[in-house]
């Protein structure tokens, strides 16, 4: 009797929750920066306006481009080699890349905590060589929150990369070297060129996650490396500027989504599967 | 194979390997290490660290909380999510596109942002508890898990056999419990798993719906950061990690461990 | 450019297991050679090997005197057509047939001249600048043809290329292959489980199982004279029955079926025919007749089937059950007894093994 509408009513749940708990006070949040009585651009003009808010903005820009373009860059290169080993070996090599991507950011964060900090072992290593004296000081740096961060996402883009390698299909590389071309080629012309949307994919990932991360930032960068998302924080909870805070958010979504439906749409038209 | 890797290649796989297990394993030595600042190696070795983690009360609290939220929201989103997977399989047809996207939107949009738009507009705004806050965000943010990975294992299931079993007498309703669900096994234990880890790992939710009474372990981790250096959260993180390996050890009896490699 | 191909003492292991044995072959220039078999008999393995994807662990393949065992896959001018065609998904059908001249170093107007005249031979000139992706089953497999000519190969192989594909158009693409092959008077090996599909391609064909070659001969010869009994039951003998010879009298051979039947049979057909044999025959190679008196095997007759030609009886004898053919003038019941006679033209001997 209702069988016209069974697939609205089963999954009439999950997208009531999603649309009452997701969509409306999400964009409510956003359109509370719209309607200030300053004006409607007011919360964004005093955003542009201030010089740190801008430095943190270009700050967070430039720790996920470089986060990025360094995990997919390392996790191509590893999930290559993953792909193209043998059975056990590769099994072992995944399970060592899940445990990481299934222990916790803080864990994982806190982990270099241990390693870069003054007394850290870094340091410890370093004065124990003779290579220097006195301790550096590396944390709470960029470098810091970006080592961390790429720490984060070169697992994830290792697991990604290796499904997306593993589903070029073996024939159609040994149709390469029937076809005379070396295994330098191959990867030129036929892996590459075949791995290009998995890799956009991927970077989406690892783009808006570094874009939006708090935990890393916080332990890593602290104070002296505010970035968006810790400086959002420090907004509405400390300051309780919430305002503010809600036009960090906004603009956070807006990059997120610009970021992912470019991206998408780059890697729809350069995948030829699609077709 | 003649198309050997290049020994180059192998050796910077070595690296990154070694970059990603290394300081998990500094984190495991530092909270065996007899000294009250963090250090590695551990000089002397003791398990005083780990009996230290339940002296705290906030520590006792949070891994409460934050157990009780992870699988409360888990069963929650499994709950919501299995019947939307089902459908969004079984009818695809009479169903909008847009509905699948709207089911991943809790990961598309900034964690950070959904739990900031929640503390305002429902803690603050509706005055709801903060528990019952902190459990929507987190049963928002399993759900995609919930949905996509039963969907996946959905998308193979051939409904004709469930047709099959109707057109034998079962009930629709039964028919989904006795046919359905049990090839759909894998997919919900494995959904449950990513649902739980991703829960019980969460910060970005958790950090505005915490206040006093309340707060989740990773959220009570950060806090302790802030004052203490201790080795005592190394041996929470050392907790955290057997969690994982018990969950990957759940994996590989039930599903085997190549399910993870998917 | 047709070189003949040589493969001697070839044995080859998955790991531990044996999954090819000793095996010799040699294909003579511009011949095509079939390796027939069901799946796990060696065919694909040895077409591997051949093409350098495995690696033998002793023999030598040799191709036009120039050993290739090896050497990298990539060095041997292959030229390869797969199962599931094995297209470059992200390039068009003309890049694809033009990859390999690529890799020769031809410069870019000349590989596309070539491309494009080899694309008009299989007729598919005007899609040579779609996606592999916007092509139907026949098409993928015509490109892949091309892409493997267009290098002109010294060897072509065929790993079952028309198995993707539905019965009319196997029946179609298997014709052009022949006539292309033909046409370039390449060498060729062709793997396929199809027997239909072997012996009218080839000019020779290799049986396979268990990583052996059973025979290697003319479709012709594998048909009617079998060397054994694998290859009898592979290409129809359904019925083998042990027989024994008493006399040997001038043009014929008198043999004992169980049951001591006594058959007389043709020097002039079997040849020499040792003391004991196994006599081969198709259900056409047995007719049944009700007559009591006629020189063959005394049966009970089971279940009979329709076969449009003739009625086919399931039937019980002394020999064990054998599968026999009857004429549709005189369609016989079940349980009634009749006689089996051996039909010489669709019988053969084959030595006790």
């Amino acid at each position: 009797m209702l069988k016209r509408f069974a697939g609205w009513t089963l999954s009439a749940p999950a997208t009531t929750l999603v649309v009452v708990f997701l969509v409306l006070p999400v964009a409510a949040t956003i359109t509370a920066t719209f309607i200030e009585p300053a004006g409607i651009i007011a919360p964004y003009q005093a955003f542009f306006s201030s010089g740190f808010r801008r430095t943190v903005l270009w700050r967070t820009l430039e720790i996920s481009l470089i986060t990025t373009i360094i995990s997919v860059a390392v996790g191509f290169l590893t999930a290559y080699v993953v792909a193209r080993s043998p059975g056990r070996i590769k099994s072992l090599l995944i399970i060592a890349a899940v445990f990481p991507l299934l222990t916790g950011v803080v864990v994982r964060s806190f982990a270099w905590l241990i390693i870069l900090g003054r007394n850290g072992i870094l340091n410890n290593f370093l004065i124990g060589m003779g290579i220097t004296d006195e301790p550096f000081s590396m944390l709470y740096t960029q470098g810091s929150v970006i080592v961390a961060m790429v720490y984060l996402f070169v697992p994830l883009m290792v697991l990604t990369l290796v499904g997306v390698l593993e589903n070029i299909p073996d024939d159609v590389v040994q149709a390469a070297a029937s076809l005379g071309a070396s295994p330098a080629a191959t990867f030129r012309q036929v892996i590459f060129p075949l791995a290009v949307p998995g890799l956009i994919v991927g970077a989406v990932l690892v783009f808006t996650g570094s874009f939006t991360a708090y935990a890393t930032p916080q332990l890593l960068g602290g104070e002296s490396q505010m970035v968006m998302g810790t400086l959002m924080y420090q907004r509405a909870m400390v300051a309780f500027d919430w305002v503010s805070a809600s036009t960090i958010a906004a603009i956070m979504v807006v990059v997120t989504v610009a970021v992912v439906l470019f991206m998408t749409r780059a890697a729809r038209r350069l995948n030829p599967m699609a077709t | 194979m003649p198309n050997r890797l290049h020994p180059a290649l192998i050796g910077f796989a070595v690296l990154v390997y070694l970059f990603l297990m290394g300081p998990l394993v500094i984190v495991f030595g530092a909270a065996l290490s007899d000294t009250t600042f963090l250090t590695f190696p551990p000089q002397g070795l003791t398990l005083r660290w780990f009996e230290r983690i339940f002296e705290i009360g906030a520590f006792r609290r949070t891994i409460v909380t934050s157990v009780e939220i992870a699988f409360l929201a888990t069963a929650l989103a499994l709950l919501i999510g299995i019947p939307a997977a089902y459908a969004l399989n079984r009818y695809r047809i009479q169903l909008p596109a847009w509905l699948s996207t709207l089911f991943v939107l809790p990961i598309l949009v900034p964690e950070i942002v959904l739990g900031f738009s929640l503390l305002r507009l429902v803690a603050v705004g509706q005055s709801a508890p903060i528990f019952l806050t902190l459990l929507i965000g987190h049963t928002l943010i399993v759900l995609p898990y919930c949905v996509r990975v039963i969907s996946a294992s959905l998308a193979s299931f051939d409904f004709s056999i469930e047709e099959a079993a109707i057109s034998l007498g079962s009930r629709p309703i039964k028919t989904f419990f006795t046919i359905v669900l049990p090839n759909v096994r894998s997919g919900v234990i494995a959904a449950f798993i990513l649902a739980f880890i991703t829960s019980i790992n969460d910060v970005s939710v958790s950090l505005f719906l915490t206040g006093p009474g309340i707060s989740t372990l990773p959220i009570q981790i950060l806090a302790h950061v802030e004052q203490f250096f201790d080795p005592v959260i190394a041996s929470v993180s050392v907790l955290l990690m057997l969690l994982t390996v018990a969950v990957m050890a759940i994996v590989e009896r039930t599903l085997g461990l190549t399910f993870l490699a998917k | 450019m047709t070189h003949p191909l040589a493969v001697e003492h070839l044995t080859a292991h998955y790991g531990t297991t044996k999954v090819l044995d000793d095996l010799s072959l040699s294909v003579g220039a511009g011949e095509l050679v079939s390796l027939l078999g069901a799946s796990g008999c060696g065919k694909t393995t040895t077409l591997r090997l051949i093409a350098g994807f495995l690696e033998p662990t002793a023999g030598t393949i040799t191709l036009g005197g120039e050993d290739l065992t090896r050497l990298p896959a990539y060095k041997r001018h292959i030229g390869l057509v797969f199962q599931n065609y094995a297209l470059f998904p992200h390039l068009s059908v003309l890049d694809n047939v033009a990859f390999g001249l690529k890799q020769r170093g031809i410069a870019t107007a000349e590989r596309n001249k070539r491309a494009r005249a080899m694309l008009e031979r299989v007729g598919l000139d005007q899609l040579a600048d779609r996606l592999p992706g916007a092509l139907s089953g026949g098409q993928k497999q015509r490109v892949a043809l091309a892409r493997a000519l267009v290098i002109e190969p010294p060897l072509l192989m065929f790993d079952e290329p028309l198995s993707n594909l539905d019965a009319k158009l196997r029946v179609d693409m298997r014709v052009e292959i022949r006539q292309l092959q033909r046409a370039n008077n390449t060498t060729a090996v062709y793997v396929t489980h199809d027997q239909e599909e072997a012996f009218s391609i080839s000019d020779r064909v290799a049986i396979m199982h268990q990583g052996r070659i059973m025979q290697l001969d003319t479709p012709e010869v594998l048909y009617q004279r079998p060397a054994n009994a694998f290859v009898a039951r592979f290409v129809g003998f359904e019925n083998l029955i042990p027989m024994k010879v008493t006399a040997r009298d001038g043009d014929d051979v008198t043999a004992q079926a169980p049951g001591g039947v006594a058959l007389a049979l043709p020097k002039a057909r079997f040849g020499d025919i040792p003391d004991d044999f196994v006599l081969a025959a198709r259900a056409d190679g047995l007719a049944v007749t009700a007559d009591p008196d006629a020189k063959g095997l005394p049966a009970t007759l089971g279940l009979r089937t329709y076969l449009g030609r003739a009625y086919q009886y399931q039937c019980e004898t002394e020999a064990g059950p054998l599968i026999a053919n009857g004429p549709l003038s005189s369609p016989l019941e079940l349980g009634s007894v009749a006689r089996l006679v051996p039909v010489p033209d669709q019988c053969c001997v084959l030595r006790v093994e």
